[in-house]
């Protein structure tokens, strides 16, 4: 006559049984998920990245926004507990690996470690190894790297990293402070943005205005104003640039 | 997890191995996506990516890759009508799977040691319950991968992240498939690159001209072959493909 409620159950469905063999990690898998999550949904990135980076292994985590490593100064960097020498020392090579792949290569890289040593001249803790592993995951139109140090000789799990890398994207989800790009769409308005697909589709002036229904003049001025605002001389350049920012 | 020996390189060459295995047509993303609906216990699978380009007003979530007939309110469409917005605006923020539960108040999808890291739909909306993985590449290769599951499902959470991260490998092979598809049907030259750089940059073909020590007529040639190979109408097109492509940058 006895009912026992366990605490987190209550009120809730009975669910199905879970399998056996899952019962022994259930409470380390708890650990893997409770605390990263309530850490991140207040904000504080660097616990949640240390529960992580504990369970693959790594000694040394950083959270970088990806797509700001080109910007002067450590802005690009989230969260991380690297010595902040290696940091500073590794800003260029981080911006120079950035901009010598292609929007195509980044997307076909997510969640793939790679790999990369530190330079001969940059001060790494004893016992850590030279080579770090890094691997890129997508949050809404944010990507960020997630760059790991490793103890010497310590072998590294390829799913581990996956998962790591999967979770770390879990908890940007639902940090407050949003590691979100900020809106720099650069002020193109949507009309703007129409002719400049339109463009790059190879319409002309009079195709765009017949598809959009308004005067030749009026895709003109739109066109010019992206210009303008983009700091354009050609059309050819205009498209360049928004096929690099990702606006078509 | 840690082993006190064992070199960096071992782990090296598996990832490049697993990294240049190519995927060569759709019929090899088929079985991945049943193994995966196995793996789930789900009743069958579709792959829905986001179309429409730029501009967010545009954006639609379109089916590929189904294995979930329409019959009864099965079947992707109700999913797109019902959740679709939603999903959209779910992944311009999100990377946490999705779960939804059916009409039938004996049928739902839960995951209860995952939490966290899961976003409940609004529930009681379809005819089936079923899990969704949103799927972020860049500026391409975006969408979900949804799981129509039966009765009541509870998930654990290793196994949603190990689904999930196979969901983001098997989108970045169809994006190789699709990038396949548009490759041009001639290698481009060194020199047709370099005037599509340079015209992408900004130069007139005075100015590219006078940069590659060339005439005028020459440049035009190859921004015109150029434009031929990317199988495009003007060379503001072919630019386009060509950064798009990973030609130039």
């Amino acid at each position: 006559m006895d009912v026992v409620l366990s605490g987190d159950k209550i009120g809730s469905r009975k669910a199905p049984a879970v399998a056996a063999d899952a019962l022994p990690g259930l409470s380390s898998r708890d650990q893997l998920t409770r605390k990263p999550a309530t850490a991140s949904q207040a904000g504080h990135m660097s616990a949640s990245l240390a529960v992580l980076s504990e369970y693959v292994g790594a000694s040394h985590f950083l959270l970088a926004r990806y797509d700001l490593v080109q910007e002067h100064g450590l802005d690009f960097v989230v969260s991380s507990n690297w010595p902040f020498d290696l940091v500073r020392r590794l800003e260029s090579e981080i911006a120079a690996t950035y901009s010598r792949s292609t929007e195509l290569d980044k997307c076909m890289s997510v969640l793939q470690p790679k790999f990369g040593l530190l330079p001969d001249d940059a001060a790494v803790p004893t016992g850590i190894s030279r080579q770090y592993c890094s691997l890129t995951v997508s949050v809404g139109r944010t990507r960020l790297a997630l760059m790991l140090l490793f103890e010497e000789n310590f072998v590294l799990s390829p799913e581990l990293l996956r998962e790591v890398g999967l979770l770390t994207g879990y908890c940007v989800s639902l940090s407050t402070r949003k590691a979100q790009k900020s809106d720099r769409d650069f002020e193109l308005t949507e009309r703007e943005l129409e002719c400049l697909f339109w463009i790059a589709e190879g319409k002309t002036s009079d195709e765009i205005a017949t598809i959009l229904g308004i005067s030749r003049n009026t895709i003109n001025n739109y066109i010019t104003s992206v210009m303008r605002k983009t700091a354009t001389k050609t059309r050819s350049e205009a498209i360049a640039y928004a096929v690099r920012n990702n606006l078509v | 997890m840690a082993y006190p020996e064992g070199p960096f390189e071992t782990v090296r060459e598996d990832l490049k191995a697993s990294t240049s295995r190519q995927v060569t047509s759709r019929s090899d993303i088929f079985p991945k996506l049943v193994s995966l609906q196995r793996a789930l216990h789900a009743r069958g699978f579709a792959v829905l990516r986001v179309t429409g380009a730029g501009m967010l007003s545009k954006r639609r979530l379109t089916a590929e890759y189904e294995n979930w007939p329409a019959a009864h309110g099965m079947g992707c469409e109700p999913f797109i009508a019902a959740y679709g917005e939603t999903l959209l605006a779910h992944i311009e923020t999100s990377l946490l799977p999705v779960l939804w539960s059916a009409k039938e108040s004996d049928s739902f999808a839960e995951a209860s040691d995952f939490v966290p890291f899961v976003v409940q739909l609004e529930a009681r909306v379809l005819a089936y319950s079923g899990i969704a993985f949103p799927v972020r590449l860049g500026a391409v290769g975006n969408g979900y991968v949804m799981f129509p599951t039966t009765g009541t499902v509870d998930l654990p959470g290793e196994v949603i992240l190990d689904v999930h991260g196979r969901c983001c490998k098997l989108m970045t092979e169809i994006l190789q498939l699709d990038e396949r598809r548009a490759m041009p049907s001639e290698a481009l030259s060194e020199r047709e690159i370099a005037c599509l750089q340079l015209a992408g940059d900004g130069r007139i073909s005075e100015e590219i001209a006078d940069h590659l020590k060339l005439s005028v007529h020459t440049v035009n040639a190859y921004l015109g072959s150029a434009t031929i190979k990317l199988d495009s109408v003007n060379r503001i097109q072919a630019i386009a493909k060509a950064i798009r492509l990973g030609y130039i940058t």
